[in-house]
């Protein structure tokens, strides 16, 4: 296929019709008179160090297939769930695989030059564009019918403090890397502090006024002006949060567990409180994009609530004849794979506010990695898992390319949601536009 | 810069006609002055000078009798009607001056009280910042500068390359690529941190900005957070920048960290034989309203401060149409502000709760610990011991029925910053106990709480003398919030305190850039700094000292000779011509046009802040004549050319010749002899409220005057008090202000006594102690007291 060619190009060697073509490119309708468009939802999930060839891959292609262990825990949304095997980052330049890795995986662009050495090749900085979560919800902030509080939020789970190529994913432009918030209560201030403010306000007015009844005895009649005064902005404020309660945001503020601490082991509960935040988050509509990061780039969890001692990265390292370490590394994947279940299922289980169907019926989750295995550090086969039905794709199939750029995957993404790029990244992967049989 | 032009208007010109016609004497007898004001005035100005439909304007001022009886010769009443004159004119000019129109007479109409009123901005800031920090470690700073720093031999600040420590007077550094201690060693890899404390002049927002091609991280206050992460290096973003809000006259944590070394995977062992790298670190920053520069070391301090809680929220500025800062009533924006400051407030405290209360997350009586927490910071912010009333209240109730104890400590602490007796201030009218006498203190001297030893003193009833009160007061003084209040203070007595943009025609004088503005304005706060930090500096030398702080940049453009690359230092300057602060050239190039002097803008300053004389704003703008069409004249003679009317001279009459004594000075300050060709006239006069005219030769001559004149050392005191306590100075007795002139004179016009007198005259001030919290709802005492006695005249309108 000619790499360069044009997406129009694309279409006419297809022989596709015009009429065939916002099914093919997955655009919104534009029939007219359509009441209004869907909301539609992107997640991009990332966990680290590849996966075990063997146990995560289906063996077969097209839309029967069984899932191996590392994927079991998605049984439930087999038929909701998209395997795309033989999708390659095949941008190269600065940086090791690790930082590539995870610095190209959304921006599909080379790194800057700087001073980060990795385990080989040359020190590098951080990524020279945008990335593709940050570019669709520009898009979506662009449009007042599509523009929400936040446009996209950035989850993480037990990222390292340390803001270096390994720990970000997200980019909102060349060199301007977007931290995940990996402490939910930080989360939960962002997301509600605002309507928990006006719960601890209106606690306190009674004492307030009756303080100030008080007070007003006390001074002359000549300063009760300000007092009255006060007095009168006392009560305007409690009848504004009376009437800022007639409008919330759909559903009540989440209860938190409180308490728990950012913590190696704790990491199961902290990955609970945070994908609860995350679907309240969506449920009320403050941001139609989320990335969700599960540590880092060479990430080291120690699943010992799976009776895995060694750090994940260590692991990793194991040959493929070391079945024991395998064994665990498979463990180590379906425990992420746990995580995209829990989340596709309480997407699932909440109503799409003020329309039809489930959240995940407008939600596309994609799970991702920075490297195809972790022992060869290859960036071929990076594992795309996408779950749910937001951006109209054709699911519950397994997909084998022929070696792709991964660039060509997010471009589809954009074009889901009727964003029609010709390019993203580095335009040299782009060829063909966006991946053909998505939909 | 540019002025919306400002002249002055007729205090006493009317334009209505309607005179009643009258006699002088009915049956040849005389009239009394109130009778003629009744027969001929009345109509047009109101039975007590309040003004009436036609004439809006209340009948006050400060002209003498004999002033006003010429002004009233000569124009009232106004129209084609027979004049009021001679005999006729000085019996009413008698007879209103003694009413209403003086400022005597209208402080005996409306006798001055101390009001109920909000804090100020400034008292919220450094309250609240206070309130928290006194839950921190105090961390007192002296007079050592710079910054602390540590050099190591490796990337990462390992001790054991640790080559030595040093005190650095700033950042500003280009190593090249040489090794930055000098020791022996291979500089491809070295490291560097500096602590301290940056120490901040003014209240806004600061950019920090950090230069390098290496790695770098800032704190700044927050020393968990870097401001400034720049640790990894990536393509050529060798500049970052980050913004902060921070409260003038505070010090604030600052670390800085350097590594000349590639980051991640260690490679130091396959460095040797490669190319050394260059290395350079800059630390600026840009002030509020100031240019971007170095930060100077003299606000750069090497020991570590306590973080500081800086409330961010964005308050409207505060009522200053009596001269100086003072709110009597409640905007929704006020309000709306001190709503938002309260969550900001009881967020940070939550966030830092463990820090702030010393109670561990884990512990098990930390619900007790907090609710202790609680009472104390109940009792600081009320600035008084809690009564178990008001703990009920404050602490209390917001704890029942919630579980989660951070969710009560939140709740109280809204409820605190939100009430009255956080908010507002002199609810008790006169200090009732040692309590309200250290509240007193505290905010006139520092605008923010007593602290531990004032708190102890007012417990131990050692405040109950003005002796006791004085002796805290000169120990208060001394603290660097008394000084950057004190500056703050005579940054409004010049009228610069908004630090007006300084921007100057740039043909008439191309070298004067945003830099020189800069540096003008850090050589007026140096001065000013030299004089609040000196308990020896008198009223005097502010008009009498001629050395102003230059640096090399100023001392070309001024004439000065200073080596290359001088810092600021004082340097004795034009001693026949300049004289005190009023000729420092930030000053004279404030008050001026882009392109020429004011003398009128110069005569305003002097009149109303330095000679204390009332001026009504202009009634009407006008444009100064232009200079273009005029090329003939000096600007003293285009001043006079359009002033010259009989009814501009009522008021011009008395601000031109103050500043046409300045005329030597042109729109940036610096020295002239000539203007067009023409010799500059510096000559100039001024006739005081009592006493004959005077003429002067120049400036200097001027300044001699002020020092000698007790009528501008009396408008002096009263402005520092007012400008310290916040209430006006006859409220505190009819005799207050000749007791602060007398004292004021008796130091020999120390202006570290005036402002210890001040503040120990208004927190001494003892009225009857006030019932507290009655819940009884009958007349307090307070309000018996207060209410006006029979016969008593009310207040007059438009006042």
């Amino acid at each position: 296929m000619n790499e360069r060619g044009s997406r129009r190009e694309f279409l006419r060697d297809l022989g596709v019709s015009a009429a065939a073509l916002p099914f093919v490119l997955n655009l919104p309708s534009l029939a007219a008179g359509e009441p209004t468009r869907r909301k539609q939802r992107l997640i991009i999930m990332f966990s680290p160090n590849g996966v075990q060839v063997p146990t995560f891959w289906p063996d077969e292609v097209g839309d029967t297939f069984t899932l191996k262990e590392s994927l079991k825990p998605l049984e439930p949304f087999q038929n909701r769930t998209l395997i795309l095997n033989g999708v390659c980052d095949r941008v190269r330049g600065d940086g090791d695989s690790h930082m590539r890795g995870i610095g190209c995986l959304l921006t599909g662009i080379e790194l800057f030059p700087g001073n980060v050495q990795g385990g080989s090749d040359t020190p590098a900085g951080w990524s020279s564009g945008i990335s593709i979560d940050q570019e669709i919800k520009n898009f979506l902030q662009r449009d007042p019918a599509t523009r929400t509080r936040f446009g996209s939020l950035e989850f993480g789970v037990m990222v390292p403090e340390r803001a270096d190529t390994w720990t970000r994913m997200s980019y909102s432009g060349p060199n301007k890397p977007v931290a995940p918030v990996d402490n939910p209560y930080q989360m939960f201030t962002r997301l509600y502090g605002r309507a928990k403010d006006q719960e601890h306000l209106a606690s306190v007015l009674d004492e307030l006024a009756e303080d100030l009844e008080r007070v007003r005895t006390r001074v002359g009649a000549q300063d009760r002006q300000i007092l009255d005064e006060q007095m009168a902005l006392v009560r305007q404020l409690e009848r504004d949060i009376q009437s800022d309660r007639g409008r919330d945001m759909g559903h009540a503020v989440p209860a938190l567990e409180p308490g728990v601490r950012r913590d190696n082991d704790n990491m199961p509960r902290i990955s609970k409180l945070q994908t609860d935040l995350l679907v309240s988050s969506f449920q009320a509509d403050f941001a139609r994009v989320a990335t969700y990061q599960f540590t880092n780039s060479v990430g080291g969890a120690r699943m010992r609530w799976l009776d895995i001692n060694q750090g994940h990265h260590d692991l990793s390292h194991m040959p493929d004849s070391d079945t024991t370490s395998q064994e665990k590394l498979t463990r180590i994947n379906k425990w992420y794979c746990e995580q995209l279940a829990y989340l596709a299922k309480r997407l699932a289980e909440t109503p799409e506010p003020g329309g039809a169907g489930s959240l995940l019926d407008n939600t596309l989750i994609g799970w991702t990695n920075e490297l195809g295995k972790g022992n060869s550090h290859t960036l071929n086969n990076i594992p795309f898992v996408l779950v749910g039905n937001g951006l109209g794709f054709r699911m519950g199939r397994s997909l084998k390319y022929p070696a792709v750029p991964h660039n060509r995957l997010l471009l589809s993404l954009a074009h889901g949601f009727g964003h029609r790029l010709e390019k993203f990244g580095n335009p040299d992967f782009c060829g063909a536009g966006p991946l053909n049989d998505l939909t | 810069m540019k002025f919306r032009p400002r002249f002055l208007a007729l205090a006493l010109l009317l334009s209505v006609a309607g005179v009643v016609s009258a006699q002088t004497s009915r049956g040849g007898k005389k009239l009394t002055g109130e009778q003629i004001y009744r027969q001929r005035c009345a109509a047009c100005h109101g039975p007590q000078g309040e003004g009436s439909k036609q004439y809006g304007k209340p009948l006050t001022g400060d002209r003498s009798v004999g002033e006003l009886a010429r002004f009233i010769a000569q124009a009232m009443p106004p129209g084609p009607g027979r004049k009021c004159t001679g005999e006729d004119a000085q019996q009413v000019a008698q007879y209103l001056h003694g009413a209403f129109y003086s400022p005597v007479a209208q402080a005996r109409l409306r006798p001055a009280r101390i009001e109920v009123s909000h804090i100020t901005v400034r008292q919220y800031r450094n309250l609240v910042a206070d309130l928290v920090g006194s839950f921190r470690p105090a961390t007192p700073w002296d007079e050592r500068r710079g910054l602390r720093a540590e050099y190591f031999r490796s990337r990462r600040f390992q001790q054991r390359d640790r080559l030595l420590e040093r005190v650095d007077p700033d950042v500003q550094f280009d190593w090249g690529t040489a090794n930055p201690t000098g020791a022996e060693f291979d500089p491809h890899q070295f490291s560097i941190r500096w602590q301290g404390s940056v120490l901040v002049p003014d209240t806004g927002e600061y950019e920090f900005v950090v230069r390098t091609e290496h790695a770098a991280r800032l704190w700044v206050n927050d020393l968990q957070q870097p401001v400034v992460d720049a640790w990894v290096k990536s393509g050529s973003d060798n500049e970052f920048r980050a913004s902060l809000f921070l409260v003038g006259g505070r010090a604030y944590p600052v670390r800085l960290e350097f590594s000349k070394a590639n980051q991640g995977v260690d490679d130091s062992g396959k460095l040797a034989g490669r190319p050394v790298k260059k290395a350079a670190l800059r630390l600026d920053w840009r002030p509020p309203k100031r240019a971007a520069g170095p930060i100077p070391r003299h606000c750069l301090l090497p020991g570590t401060v306590s973080e500081g809680f800086v409330v961010t929220a964005a308050f409207p500025p505060d009522d200053r149409s009596m001269g100086y800062e003072r709110s009597t009533t409640i905007s929704k924006e006020w309000n709306d502000a001190t709503t938002e400051a309260a969550l900001e407030t009881a967020g940070y405290v939550v966030e830092h709760l463990r820090d702030l209360s010393g109670a561990p997350e884990d512990a098990e009586d930390r619900p007790a610990r907090l609710r202790e927490f609680c009472r104390q910071f109940v009792s600081r912010a009320f600035r008084r011991p809690l009564t178990d009333d008001l703990a009920r209240v404050y602490v209390e109730r917001p704890f029942e029925g919630v579980s989660d104890p951070e969710a009560a400590v939140r709740r109280v602490v809204l409820g605190v910053l939100k009430s009255p007796r956080f908010l507002l201030r002199d609810l008790d009218g006169g200090a009732a106990d040692g309590a309200e006498t250290a509240v007193r203190l505290a905010l006139s001297l520092w605008d923010s709480l007593p602290d531990a030893e004032l708190t102890r003193a007012a417990a131990a009833g050692e405040l109950a003398t003005p002796d006791q009160v004085a002796r805290q007061a000169e120990r208060m003084a001394a603290d660097p919030r008394a000084r950057a209040k004190l500056r703050d203070f005579f940054l409004q007595w010049l009228k610069v305190d908004g630090a007006p943009e300084l921007q100057k025609d740039p043909k008439r004088f191309p070298v004067f850039d945003p830099l020189v503005a800069s540096d003008l304005r850090t050589s007026l706060e140096l001065t000013l700094d030299e004089i609040v930090s000196n308990p020896d500096a008198s009223f005097d030398r502010l008009w009498t000292d001629n050395r102003v702080f230059l640096n090399e940049r100023l001392a070309r453009l001024y004439g000065a000779k200073l080596p290359a690359g001088a810092s600021f230092q004082a340097v004795d300057m034009e001693p026949e011509a300049r004289s005190g602060v009023l000729t420092h050239p930030y000053v004279l190039a404030s008050f001026a046009y882009a392109d020429s002097s004011s003398p009128i803008h110069r005569g305003v300053l002097i009149a109303r802040n330095m000679l204390g004389r009332l001026l009504r704003p202009p009634q009407q703008a006008f444009t100064p004549l232009s200079v273009e069409l005029h090329p003939n004249l000096t600007t003293r003679e285009r001043v006079q050319l359009q002033t010259g009317a009989k009814g501009c001279q009522t008021c011009h009459g008395l601000i031109n010749p103050l500043g046409f004594t300045l005329e030597r000075f042109d729109a940036i300050g610096r020295l002239r002899q000539a203007e067009n060709g023409k010799p500059v006239d510096v000559s100039g006069a001024y006739q005081p409220s009592a006493g004959s005219a005077v003429r002067f030769a120049d400036s200097r001559a001027l300044a001699q005057y002020v020092v000698q004149s007790s009528e501008a050392h009396a408008a002096f005191a009263e402005r520092l008090f007012q400008f310290l306590v916040n209430q006006p100075l006859r409220a505190f007795g009819p005799q207050a202000p000749a007791e602060l002139s007398k004292a004021f004179e008796e130091s020999k016009r120390n202006l570290r006594s005036l402002v210890v007198r001040s503040v120990t005259l208004a927190a001494s001030e003892r009225r009857p102690s006030l019932p507290q919290d009655s819940p009884v709802r009958a007349p307090s005492r307070a309000e018996v007291r207060r209410a006006p006695r029979q016969g008593e005249p009310m207040p007059m309108p438009n006042q």
